[in-house]
């Protein structure tokens, strides 16, 4: 992924953002800015500095208009033409437009959609215009394109996914073994974040695990594989997790809570090596057999691969205590695009088909995961950690992957 | 593209070398996907051209080094000449953001990791069970003087840099990615480890080929997709763990929507389950889909995944200390053509090559200039002190411009001579580089040639000649030195006299 061009455009943007909670001040050169400039005194910022309080206005901006716009329905007219609803969307949700129901579906309230596939983070390099919607997988990069292409409103975010841990059976069993995660099942299982932390803070390696030693993959220390955090977006919610953990259950905001956290995502980070860039990367590896035994991927992920009747082998699916959602999150760059993100929230065909393809629809509960051991229904027992703000993430990611590249 | 195709086409009919130049791509076929991909990927391409039918898009790969490909595209260099990048991994363009930043998209295709294969012959003495091997094994069977084998070289190949990272990992003890404490502290170790590598190469298709004509070394390194492919060997994952290649179809941020969506298109369908079976059966690699069992013959059971440096002054440090103290060092002669047809551009061409050459040797290496004409003209060796590398450098670069043009073509006399230099020697990787830009027009003849190597002693005959096709120079009887040397034939007809001298750094 080509994110370090995009700079910090992954980063959530927390409302209200406190500006000051880094002293990250700086001269807004944005125009139409109603910013409160009360104690900001300006300083020249390097560029992503700039970006981020350009991410925490528009978030200002947005939020200022609480407005609840409902899209023109099409309820009814599904006759003969179908408007043609033209899209970019991040390439885990390819699949799920591609369905043939799916398409049946959208034609039977009068849309064909046509999407084209990009990085979330990639998607503010492409020219959108004449397009009707983007898609990326979460909040921050739709704020982004919002803030891009003028689009006023709340942005809607039809449906979610948490992060989660993919092990194999052996590893699991092996983490279960010594407190670090409780299994309910044979596939499915709670791992313990307070625990795998202390684990990583000491540096832990499998070998000092009681019964890896019959398992000739568990080797050297024990880490999660996550994304590269400064150009994925996983990554970055990995760090929103665990810092959450490490700061006692706080959201990380003040310089001190930086201080204390960050050595430990430094860690975290610094023992893998070269982080993939996505998160389908990493689950390919884990499916094929390779790679390292724990990995952080989408619950969408692996129950889409579950929905399409594949082997899973003898894969566990751990769900962190403490976790962070991907929340898929419309940009409407047009009526017709609107009326979409309308459909894809409040269609139950379309809900239902949203959970075949492993996603969890916001709202009521449809029945996530029923048919299958690997999966929670229902998220009890797993803890939303809340996302800190851009500029703390960011901070976070650059103490994490360090500068030495 | 014309040129990218004439190349696979020379590869594949004549063994010739060939990389991808400046100016090919975007060429013969305008709708196709142009990929810029590892070599290690031509065995990729009859699947590549049924799944290119079905989309109705061809699809047609340049191959090029890892690093070579990362260097590109970190310098712009193939915006707009390709539509993706196709590599064995993506680790090593991670860590130049530069290049990272060209990307937009990857796919996972399949994976192969690092494995030695060994002669039963060999792993019968060593008293080895394949399943338990670690690398601690290895390294002591080689001390103990019971193991050689070959490896690709890892600034030109990436199965070699995996290889490298594989063994460096395992034989420091590192229990995460590497560092360059770890690296130092395992540098006698590693020193001790490479002394039994007997063959080196630029590429895996000519490391099988030369292992093969050689038949003193015991084992090789590299994918065990590519030692899948040589029959009689016994493929092992060390269990203290390997570094693996899972082939990211890499979409160029520079090519437009249409061509992205054939990228992506064309991911989709490699991991089809149908492509996914064809793919493991034919190339030995493992399939990334759910559902799809590797091939027979692909042991299944788990092995720890060494991480891949994650800072670039790691990793391009481990390549500098393998190149300058850990390898055994190089022992080469340039034949050198220096006759009357030489003349002009020609030799101006070849002392131009040479002199950027100069940046390019290693520590500890030896190298000897003959230019020849009607007869030998001179034979000057130089040495790459390590104390004081500039001297030696300098040395080469002011016999270089000295170079005239004059007399005949002494081809055959010349090469026995250079036989002639190199004595047995153990300690080096030893070859001849022979440049010529015509036919052989004085002194020995070919047959008389063909004789005095069927003379030679066994050590002797272990020194392969590189010859390099340049000008009028003949390529069937350039192709016959190699073939009887077991060198291989490097063309800078089609491409560069640079080019050549420059791919052939990866076979010293």
């Amino acid at each position: 992924m080509s994110l370090a061009a995009a700079g910090p455009s992954w980063l959530i943007a927390q409302f209200p953002a406190p500006l000051g909670a880094l002293q990250h001040r700086g001269r807004c050169d944005i125009p139409r800015s109603p910013i409160p400039t009360g104690n900001v005194s300006f300083r020249e910022h390097s560029p992503p500095v700039r970006r981020i309080i350009g991410i925490v206005l528009a978030i200002l901006l947005v939020g200022g208009v609480v407005v609840a716009v409902v899209a023109g329905r099409t309820d009814g007219d599904a006759g003969t033409a179908t408007k043609t609803v033209q899209g970019v969307i991040g390439s885990e949700k390819a699949e799920f437009f591609a369905d043939p129901d799916v398409v049946k579906a959208l034609a039977a309230k009068g849309y064909t959609v046509k999407a084209e596939t990009s990085g979330s983070w990639a998607m503010e390099g492409l020219d959108l215009k004449g397009y009707d919607f983007a898609l990326p997988s979460s909040q921050a990069p739709a704020v982004e394109l919002a803030q891009k292409y003028k689009v006023r409103g709340t942005l809607p975010r039809p449906f979610y996914s948490p992060l989660v841990v993919v092990a194999h059976r052996s590893a699991a069993e092996v983490l279960a073994g010594n407190g670090l995660a409780t299994l309910d099942g044979r596939s499915r299982g709670t791992l313990d974040m307070g625990a795998y932390l202390d684990a990583a803070r000491a540096g832990r390696t499998w070998q000092q695990l009681k019964g890896a030693g019959k398992y000739g993959e568990l080797g050297g220390t024990l880490y999660i594989s996550s994304t590269d955090p400064e150009s994925s977006n996983s990554g970055a919610l990995y760090l929103a997790a665990t810092s959450y953990v490490a700061n006692g259950g706080k959201v990380v905001a003040s310089d001190a809570d930086v201080a204390r956290t960050a050595p430990l995502l430094k860690k975290l980070v610094s023992v893998q090596g070269t982080q993939q860039t996505s998160t389908d990367a990493s689950f390919r590896d884990f499916v094929s057999g390779v790679g390292n035994p724990l990995v952080l991927v989408y619950e969408s992920q692996v129950a889409s691969l579950l929905a399409g009747g594949q082997q899973p082998g003898d894969l566990v699916v751990l769900y962190p205590d403490t976790t962070v959602n991907s929340d898929h999150t419309v940009v409407p760059l047009t009526e017709n695009g609107r009326a979409l993100a309308e459909l894809l929230s409040s269609d139950p065909e379309l809900r239902r088909l949203l959970v075949r393809h492993g996603f969890r629809p916001q709202g009521a509960a449809t029945a996530f995961g029923s048919a299958d051991a690997h999966l929670k229904q229902e998220l009890t027992g797993v803890r939303q950690a809340p996302v800190p703000t851009s500029a703390v993430l960011h901070e976070l990611a650059r103490r994490a992957t360090g500068d030495d590249k | 593209m014309r040129r990218a195709l004439t190349c696979a086409l020379a590869a594949v009919a004549l063994l010739a070398g060939c990389t991808a130049g400046e100016e090919e791509a975007k060429g013969s076929d305008p709708n196709a996907l142009h990929v810029l991909a590892s070599s290690e990927l031509s065995d990729m391409e009859p699947i590549l051209e049924r799944v290119g039918a079905d989309l109705g898009v061809p699809v047609e790969l340049s191959y090029v080094g890892t690093l070579d490909a990362v260097d590109r595209l970190a310098k712009g260099k193939a915006d707009g000449r390709f539509d993706a990048v196709w590599l064995s991994s993506n680790d090593y363009l991670r860590l130049r953001p530069e290049a990272a930043r060209k990307i937009v998209s990857e796919t996972t295709v399949m994976a192969s990791p690092v494995a030695l294969g060994v002669k039963p012959a060999t792993l019968r003495e060593l008293g080895w069970n394949p399943a338990d091997v670690t690398w601690s094994q290895v390294e002591k069977a080689v001390a103990d003087g019971k193991l050689t084998y070959g490896m690709t070289d890892p600034s030109r190949s990436n199965s070699g840099f995996s290889t490298l990272i594989s063994v460096a990992s395992a034989l420091s003890g590192a229990q995460s990615a590497l560092t360059d404490a770890d690296i130092a502290e395992a540098t006698p170790r590693l020193k001790e480890f490479f002394q039994g590598q007997k063959l080196t190469s630029g590429s895996s298709g000519w490391l099988a080929t030369a292992y093969r004509r050689r038949g003193n070394v015991d084992a090789l390194l590299n994918y065990e997709s590519v030692l899948k492919g040589i029959p009689g060997l016994t493929v092992i994952r060390p269990r203290d763990g390997v570094v693996t290649a899972d082939y990211p179809l890499s979409t160029l941020a520079s090519a437009d929507a249409t061509d992205r969506d054939t990228v992506r298109r064309l991911g989709e369908a490699l991991r089809s389950p149908e492509i996914q079976r064809e793919i493991t059966e034919r190339t030995h690699r493992r399939p990334v889909v759910a559902g799809v069992a590797p091939a027979a013959g692909l042991d299944t059971s788990r092995r720890r995944e060494l991480p891949f440096p994650g800072s670039r002054s790691v990793a391009d440090g481990l390549l500098d200390s393998y190149e300058n103290e850990l390898r055994r060092p190089s022992r080469t002669v340039y034949v050198l053509d220096t006759s009357g047809s030489m003349e002009g551009e020609r030799l101006d061409g070849l002392k131009a090559a040479l002199t950027d050459l100069t940046g390019d040797f290693r520590e500890r290496e030896e190298v000897t200039l003959m230019p020849f004409g009607s007869d030998v003209k001179s034979v000057r060796t130089h040495v790459v002190d390590p104390a004081d590398p500039r001297s030696g450098l300098d040395a080469i670069k002011k016999d270089t411009a000295g170079l005239e043009a004059d007399g005949d073509t002494a081809v055959y006399t010349s090469l026995e001579k250079a036989y002639g230099e190199l004595g047995a020697d153990e300690d080096t990787f030893t070859s001849i580089v022979l440049m010529t830009d015509g036919e052989n027009t004085a002194g020995a003849d070919a047959d008389e040639f063909d004789d005095f190597y069927e003379r030679l002693d066994g050590t002797a005959r272990q020194i392969p000649v590189f010859p390099i096709l340049f000008g009028d120079s003949d390529r069937s009887e350039l192709e016959h030195i190699a073939d009887l040397t077991g060198g291989r034939l490097f063309d800078a007809q089609q491409g560069s006299l640079d080019g050549a001298f420059e791919e052939i750094r990866g076979y010293q």
